[in-house]
This record gives C-alpha cells, sequence and structure tokens, in this order.
C-alpha cells in the first residue's frame, strides 16, 4: 500500500518537479542572521493577502455589484446571514493590517538598506506592490457603496477633472459616465476583483522570486558596504559558511508573527466590526458625515493648507513626483552603507516623513474637505452660555443655530471644527471686527452680508459679545471712547464701516 | 508533540462554537440600532426631538435659547394644531424654521405628528393643572400664525388683535412686570423686553405664549404669579402684549434697518 503511493508521488514528482521546488524554496539556505524579529512584516503581509483573497472570494458570493443592490446585499451580510458581518469586518480589518504591515515592510527594507545592489527590482515590484495595495483600499471602499464611498469618489474626480485638457475624458472613464451610477460600480468591481488582484499575484511571484535568486537581505553591520565587484561573493561566502535552511530554521518568527496577525485581525473583527455601510448615497443628504480610511486622511490635510494658486499644480504633480522617488530609491544610493548607525539621513528622512504625515492627518481632520464635517445642528448651546443672558442675547444664540454656525464653530466643545472656537470670541474681536467677520466672512468663512438681516446680526453679535470668561473682559476699540463705543449699536458700525469702505 | 496538536483541536472547536453560538453576541456585531437609516425613517421620539429641536429648546426640552417644550403648564395652554402649525411652517421672522418637507424642512407629516405625541406623552401632566382656568392659546382662539397673514408678524403696525390696546397694557404693564424688567421694559433685573432688535425676531405669538405660561426653567413667572395671588386678566394679557410689540416700530430702529439694509448690501457687492 505505502509503496504504491509512494510510487504515485514520484511519478507526480517527475513530472511536475514539486521535490525541487520545494529544494530550492522554503529549502534554500538564508544568513543566519536574517532569521531576526525585523524580518517579518513581508511574510506578515503575504498572510494578509491571503486572508483578503480567501474573505474576499466568501464575501463576492452574496455581493451584487449593481447600484440598486450592492447596498442591500452588505446590510444583508450586516443584518441576517450568520456570521455574515463578521466575514465583512475580517475583509476590512484585514485591509487595515495589509496597509499598515506593509508600510512597516517598507521602512525596515529602507532602514536596512535592502533595496540597495543587487536586489534593486525587489525593492521597485514592492513599490508596485504598495500601489496596488492601496488602489485595492481605494476601490474597496467604494465597492461598500454608502455615503462614504459616493463621497471619496467625488472628491477623486474632482481632482481627475483638474488636469487640463483630459480632465472631463479621464472622469469619465473613470466613472463610466458623466456621473456616479451602476456602471461606475461596475468598473470599480472589475479592478477589485480581477484587474489588480491579478496583478498582485503576479508581482507577488516576481517579488518573491528576486528574493529567493537574489537572497534574502543579510543584517547589515555597519562598516561592512555594498560593493557591486564583490558583494555576491561574499553573500555566497556567508551562505556557505553560516547558512541555514530557510525551512525550517528561519521560518519560525514569521510563523509566529503572523499566527499573531492573524489574531489581531480576528480579534478586532470581533471587536470593533465592520465598516458600514453608512446610508445609501443619496445626493440630496446634506447632513452626511463621511469618514475615509486613516490612511487617506493626511490628503485633505495637504489639500486643505496649499495655497489656491498651487492647488491644481501640486494635485496633479506631486503623487507623480512622489510616487518616483520612491521607484528611483534604489538608483540614487545602492552599494555603500546599510545599517541605519551610518545613514543619518535615512533615519532623519522616515522619521520626517511621519511627523509630517502625522501632522497631515491631525489637520486632516479639520480641513474644509475634511470627512468629520459632522452635522452639529442638533448640539445644544450649553447651557452656562445661556445663563444671566437677556432677550435679545438669547435670541443671538438662537440665530447662531438657525444659521449653522455651529457646523464649522465649537461653543464650550460642542460643535465643527472649520472655524475656531469662539468660547472666548469676546476678548479677541470688538463689536464692530464681529459685524465686520459675519458680514464679509473671511479665509474659508462664507459671508453671511445676505443671509442674515440687521436684527439677526444684532443679536448675534450681541451674543457673542458675552463670550468671555468671567475673569477677563471684552476687547474694546481703543481708537473710540467707551462712551461711544457703549452707544453705537453693532448695526450703526456697521453702517459706518460700509462709509469706511466706499 | 501530541497533547500540542489536542491543544489546538480543542482551541478552534472552542472558538468556532463561540462564534457561530447563538447565546454570544461579540462587541463588533452591528445592532440594529447602529443601522444606518434614512433621516426620514427616524420614528422615535427622543431621537427626533434631539436631533431637530434641542439645538434651540434646550436638551431635554428646558434651558435652552427658546421657550421651554417639556413644561406642563405650556403643553395644556397649546393646541394640538398649534403645535403643528408652528412645527410644520415655523414662525416666519423668527428663529423658528420650518420642519415640514412641504416648505424645505427636513421631516415628513408623520414624523411631525410624531413629535407632538411624544411631547405630550413624555411631558404634558394634565392631572396637575386641573382645575386651572387658562387663557385661551391666541388671541382669538385661533392660532395667529395659521393665517396667510402669519407672514406678517414683523409687520410692525399690525396689533396683536383689535381689542388689545397698548394704552391699557401700559398700565397693566407697571403693575405686572415693571418689577422685574423696570420701569419702561429696557432693564431690570431681566434684560430689556422692549429692545426692537429683539421685538423684530419674536412674533406677536411667542410674547404672548411667553407672557402665559413664563419661562419656568429661568425663574420667569407664569400669569398667575406675577403679582402673587393677583393673575392676569385676559384682557390684560392682550394688552401687554400688544404694549411690547408696539416698541417694535419706536426708536429708529426701523430708518437704521433701512439704511443698513442697503450698507449691508453694498458692502457685499465689493
Ligand atoms: C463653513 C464654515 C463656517 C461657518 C458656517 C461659519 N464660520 Fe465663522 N469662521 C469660519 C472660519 C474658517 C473662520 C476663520 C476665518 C479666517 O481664517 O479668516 C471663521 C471665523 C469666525 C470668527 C472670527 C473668530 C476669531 O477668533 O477670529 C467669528 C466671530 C465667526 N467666524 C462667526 C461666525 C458666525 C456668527 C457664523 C454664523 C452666522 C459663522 N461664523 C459661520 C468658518 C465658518
Ligand atoms: C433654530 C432654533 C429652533 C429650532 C431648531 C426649533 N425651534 Fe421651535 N421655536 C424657536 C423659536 C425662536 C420660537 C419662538 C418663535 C416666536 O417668537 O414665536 C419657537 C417656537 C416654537 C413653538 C411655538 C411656541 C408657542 O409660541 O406656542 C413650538 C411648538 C416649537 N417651537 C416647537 C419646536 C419643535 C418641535 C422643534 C423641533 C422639531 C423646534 N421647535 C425647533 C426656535 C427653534
Ligand atoms: C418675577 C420677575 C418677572 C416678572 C414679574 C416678569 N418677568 Fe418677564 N422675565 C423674567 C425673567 C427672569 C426672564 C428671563 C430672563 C431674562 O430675560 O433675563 C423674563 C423674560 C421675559 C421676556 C423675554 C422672553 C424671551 O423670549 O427671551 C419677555 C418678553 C418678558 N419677560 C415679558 C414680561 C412681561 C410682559 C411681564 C409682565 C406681564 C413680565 N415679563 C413679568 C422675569 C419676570
Amino acid at each position: 500500500m505505502i509503496e504504491r503511493l509512494t510510487r504515485i508521488a514520484l511519478w507526480i514528482d517527475e513530472r511536475v518537479y514539486i521535490s525541487k521546488l520545494f529544494a530550492a524554496t522554503a529549502g534554500h539556505s538564508v544568513p543566519r542572521t536574517s532569521g531576526s524579529w525585523f524580518y517579518v512584516f513581508g511574510s506578515g503581509t503575504l498572510v494578509c493577502f491571503m486572508i483578503q483573497i480567501v474573505t474576499g472570494i466568501c464575501l463576492a458570493l452574496v455581493y451584487v455589484p449593481s447600484a440598486s443592490e450592492a447596498y442591500s446585499s452588505l446590510e444583508y451580510l450586516n443584518y441576517q446571514q450568520q456570521l455574515g458581518w463578521f466575514l465583512r469586518a475580517m475583509h476590512n480589518w484585514g485591509s487595515n493590517f495589509m496597509v499598515a504591515i506593509m508600510l512597516a515592510h517598507l521602512i525596515q527594507v529602507f532602514l536596512f538598506g535592502a533595496f540597495k545592489y543587487p536586489r534593486e527590482m525587489t525593492w521597485i515590484s514592492g513599490v508596485v506592490l504598495l500601489l496596488c495595495t492601496l488602489g485595492m483600499a481605494f476601490t474597496g471602499q467604494v465597492l461598500r457603496f454608502d455615503q462614504d464611498a459616493y463621497w471619496g469618489l467625488g472628491i477623486g474626480a474632482a481632482m481627475a477633472g483638474r488636469v487640463p485638457l483630459m480632465g472631463p475624458a479621464i472622469v469619465h472613464m473613470m466613472l463610466g459616465g458623466p456621473i456616479i451610477a451602476g456602471e461606475t460600480l461596475s468598473r470599480f468591481f472589475t479592478l477589485h476583483v480581477f484587474v489588480i488582484p491579478g496583478t498582485i499575484i503576479a508581482i507577488v511571484s516576481l517579488h518573491l522570486r528576486l528574493v529567493l535568486t537574489k537572497g534574502i537581505n543579510d543584517y547589515p553591520v555597519p562598516g561592512k558596504l555594498v560593493n557591486k565587484e564583490t558583494y555576491i561573493e561574499e553573500y555566497e561566502e556567508e551562505l556557505k559558511k553560516d547558512g541555514v535552511p530557510f525551512f525550517p530554521k528561519a521560518i519560525s518568527k514569521d510563523m509566529i508573527f503572523s499566527g499573531l496577525v492573524l489574531l489581531g485581525i480576528v480579534g478586532c473583527a470581533a471587536y470593533f466590526g465592520p465598516a458600514g455601510p453608512r446610508g445609501v448615497p443619496d445626493p440630496s443628504l446634506i447632513n452626511t458625515a463621511p469618514k475615509p480610511d486613516f490612511f487617506f486622511l493626511w490628503l485633505y490635510g495637504v489639500l486643505s493648507l496649499m495655497p489656491d494658486y498651487l492647488e491644481t499644480v501640486l494635485m496633479l504633480t506631486a503623487p507623480f513626483i512622489v510616487i518616483g522617488i520612491l521607484f528611483a530609491v534604489p538608483f540614487i544610493s545602492n552599494t555603500g552603507e546599510k545599517s541605519p548607525r551610518r545613514r543619518p539621513l535615512a533615519v532623519l528622512s522616515v522619521l520626517f516623513i511621519f511627523i509630517v504625515l502625522g501632522v497631515f492627518n491631525y489637520l486632516g481632520t479639520f480641513a474644509p474637505w475634511s470627512p468629520h464635517m459632522e452635522a452639529w445642528t442638533s448640539a445644544a448651546t450649553p447651557v452656562n452660555y445661556l445663563e444671566g443672558r437677556s432677550p435679545l442675547e438669547r435670541q443671538g444664540a438662537l440665530v447662531f443655530h438657525n444659521k449653522q454656525c455651529v457646523n464649522c464653530h465649537s461653543l464650550g466643545g460642542a460643535g465643527g471644527l472649520r472655524g475656531p472656537t469662539l468660547d472666548n470670541v469676546a476678548t479677541r474681536l470688538t463689536g464692530d471686527q464681529l459685524v465686520r467677520q459675519v458680514i464679509q466672512g473671511s479665509g474659508n468663512m462664507p459671508a453671511y452680508g445676505k443671509n442674515l438681516n440687521p436684527s439677526e446680526v444684532t443679536a448675534l453679535v450681541a451674543f457673542m459679545r458675552t463670550l468671555h470668561s468671567p475673569t477677563e473682559s471684552p476687547a474694546r476699540d481703543s481708537t473710540r471712547s467707551e462712551q461711544a463705543a457703549a452707544e453705537k449699536t453693532p448695526a450703526k458700525a456697521l453702517a459706518q464701516t460700509g462709509e469706511m469702505q466706499e | 508533540m501530541k497533547r500540542f496538536k489536542i491543544g489546538f483541536f480543542v482551541a478552534g472547536v472552542l472558538m468556532i462554537s463561540f462564534l457561530t453560538g447563538c447565546t454570544t453576541r461579540l462587541p463588533g456585531q452591528p445592532t440594529e440600532a447602529e443601522r444606518w437609516r434614512a433621516p426620514t425613517d427616524v420614528t422615535d421620539f427622543s431621537q427626533l426631538y434631539a436631533q431637530n429641536c434641542a439645538g434651540c429648546h434646550g436638551v431635554g426640552g428646558r434651558l435652552g435659547a427658546a421657550l421651554p417644550l417639556n413644561d406642563p403648564l405650556y403643553l395644556s395652554f397649546v393646541t394640538d394644531e398649534a403645535l403643528r402649525t408652528a412645527i410644520s411652517k415655523g414662525r416666519p421672522g423668527t428663529n423658528m424654521p420650518a420642519f415640514s418637507q412641504q416648505v424645505g424642512g427636513s421631516l415628513t407629516d408623520q414624523q411631525i405628528e410624531l413629535v407632538i405625541t411624544g411631547m405630550r406623552r413624555q411631558w404634558s401632566r394634565p392631572d396637575e393643572l386641573k382645575g386651572v382656568e387658562l387663557p385661551s392659546y391666541s388671541v382669538n382662539g385661533i392660532a395667529t400664525s395659521n393665517s396667510p397673514k402669519s407672514a406678517t408678524v414683523n409687520d410692525y403696525s399690525v396689533n396683536p388683535s383689535q381689542t388689545s390696546d397698548a394704552q391699557r397694557g401700559a398700565v397693566a404693564y407697571q403693575t405686572y412686570c415693571a418689577g422685574c424688567h423696570g420701569v419702561n421694559g429696557a432693564g431690570g433685573t431681566a434684560g430689556s423686553i422692549v429692545d426692537p432688535y429683539f421685538l423684530n425676531l419674536v412674533s406677536n405669538q411667542g410674547l404672548r405664549t411667553t407672557v402665559v405660561v413664563g419661562r419656568s426653567d429661568l425663574g420667569k413667572p407664569d400669569w398667575r404669579s406675577n403679582v402673587p395671588g393677583h393673575p392676569m386678566s385676559s384682557q390684560e394679557i392682550d394688552d401687554v402684549v400688544a404694549w411690547v410689540a408696539m416698541h417694535r416700530q419706536t426708536a429708529e430702529a426701523t430708518s437704521v434697518t433701512a439704511t443698513e439694509g442697503t450698507r449691508a448690501v453694498s458692502l457685499q457687492a465689493k
């Protein structure tokens, strides 16, 4: 019996070379130093990708890629199908983990100089994989086809539309028509399920083949320089002297890390659950608060800080420049020191990029295009801001609500963050300045001149003049005697501003 | 090694039964309450109130900038019809927005009914007010803002009613109100109620409601207790409202308003 099985196995092996494949892959030897905890992120990313494939196939069994049914098929998964929500959550968290671990891998490879000779192609294929993964994250979010998707696509289309001459054509191609519709969904479905995953599988094969043929990077040692003439010889020498088979020696840490990743994804999925779907897309619903995934948030910070005249140019060129730099890394410096201890510039640039992205992510929360632009109309004016106020001042608080100032300005911590908080605005601005601000607006604040009658302006300003802590006194106009200032109603001051302008 | 494998097996079985078990509910599983609903599908009174009204009428219906709706006296005073009109059509010229979808608001007729029944169910205390004879809600017994004239709440020449008399109101004012609002209404302990800018933003019906039910949350007495033991008569209420409303047309409010309007526009144009 056993003999017969063995014979069958040998017959197959003779024709498909399984044992050779094994020897060449799992069995090949790697430098002992590369069995390090720093070297686990690559395989971690691959594990995430496999989880995505499995959960993605399961999702595709239920998901209907049509504009009318996509949303309800997700609701079916969330609320009807046994554990359907868990499947969605796994796919969602698998995606988050994949991006995060992939970034860790990128940083490790960069800091350890693993992109240097002779592994340039490994790095380049890795950059392609990074772009594909971000593409998967974006197209995946679109497949949810809820308000977030609508909004993300809308911004994407707005950016693409700015390309000179080609803009409208590009938008048309991206959306499959002039507007976001069923055709758009079909396109993104095809991309998310066939095109990009296919590309990823192909490039991962290349990536892994390069890792095998060029060898895993040896752990960088300060002072050990990469020299094109001698590097390969040295590497083989080291393998002979101190190599270990990848399986089972070096792989053990990868296995443990992959296990942790899996646990992390299952844990997050079970605890935090799936994302959305957040509301059927309906352009007529204005009170929506879309939330993009964290790795796109910094983009809004950047966009909001850019001066207007630079916006279009930067928006269209910056992505290409950044991607170009990523591709160029192995050509900028591909010999010499590998150890991060001897490459202060590399370490500093990673730190710098981290800080910059962190700051932009933070700013992105407040950006005018910000996803966290919640509709705050339901936030009540804090009770202590109404205590002891006069009837006119109370009316001002009502105008503040009625005209939705509260969507951009917070009072007592409740309210939007696009404009400054007005808790202490009376100590910063005089009555006249407040009038002018409201009538004329400034920066990202709309002008309300046409939408407020004089009584409303007067009430609003009277209310804002009470916004200071009891110990501080409100700001005064020093060019005017107090008496006169007290007499002037804001509305008269407004009339004066008008005169000054004329 | 063998024990290790058995351990794995047991853990796996436990995990699967844990996940599929009908009894356990993992924290990540979306609940029906978290399910997104179109704003027009919301039927829960608390949610409707919190999202649409709390901003102005206060969390829980009290201590907002606008009058408290969580006030048994007010709810006995106001008719369902008046509530419906005020909520669906708003009070033009004031800060009370129209909520009916017919006029660009965000609530369906059904939701407006839910708000009304919800307020009555949660905040009414009809037993406490048994035997109290309340003044009629509106001057003519009809909700004033119901008539097409409602657009003219800020038409300062219109008196609240034909039967009221600002002259008599001045006298009633001295009796009932001057103690808190000052001899001429412009101050005292409780802030000016004759400021034309303030009056331009409130309707006569709003004033009447304030005078009759007071503001229990701000310590403003209702019509019975301005002067303890001496409730205001129906006529006195009409007259006082007329007297307060009269101040809209006094002062230079109107003229200043006119010039300012044009200034604001010319500012805009630049
Ligand atoms: C779309 C968002 C938005 C809305 C709505 C909005 N504001 Fe602003 N507001 C801003 C921004 C942004 C600034 C900062 C302006 C600048 O940078 O010049 C600002 C500034 C101000 C300032 C000056 C604050 C300071 O400390 O200098 C005041 C006062 C103010 N707004 C009042 C109002 C009032 C009153 C309303 C309602 C009638 C209102 N805002 C509506 C966004 C908004
Ligand atoms: C933007 C502020 C604002 C919001 C939001 C608001 N109100 Fe009002 N409401 C007012 C003001 C101001 C008045 C008084 C108007 C007047 O002078 O007659 C008022 C008056 C009313 C009245 C009539 C009071 C009377 O005189 O009998 C009712 C009833 C009412 N509101 C109910 C509601 C309900 C219910 C909601 C939520 C669906 C709501 N309001 C939302 C500001 C608001
Ligand atoms: C016991 C004192 C007291 C008396 C008497 C009194 N009020 Fe008031 N009134 C208040 C207080 C307190 C407020 C609310 C706080 C504030 O405006 O400073 C108020 C507020 C008002 C308001 C503004 C309500 C709003 O919407 O902001 C009006 C109008 C008013 N009173 C009219 C009257 C009239 C008319 C009378 C006489 C019939 C009267 N009050 C008698 C204490 C009083």
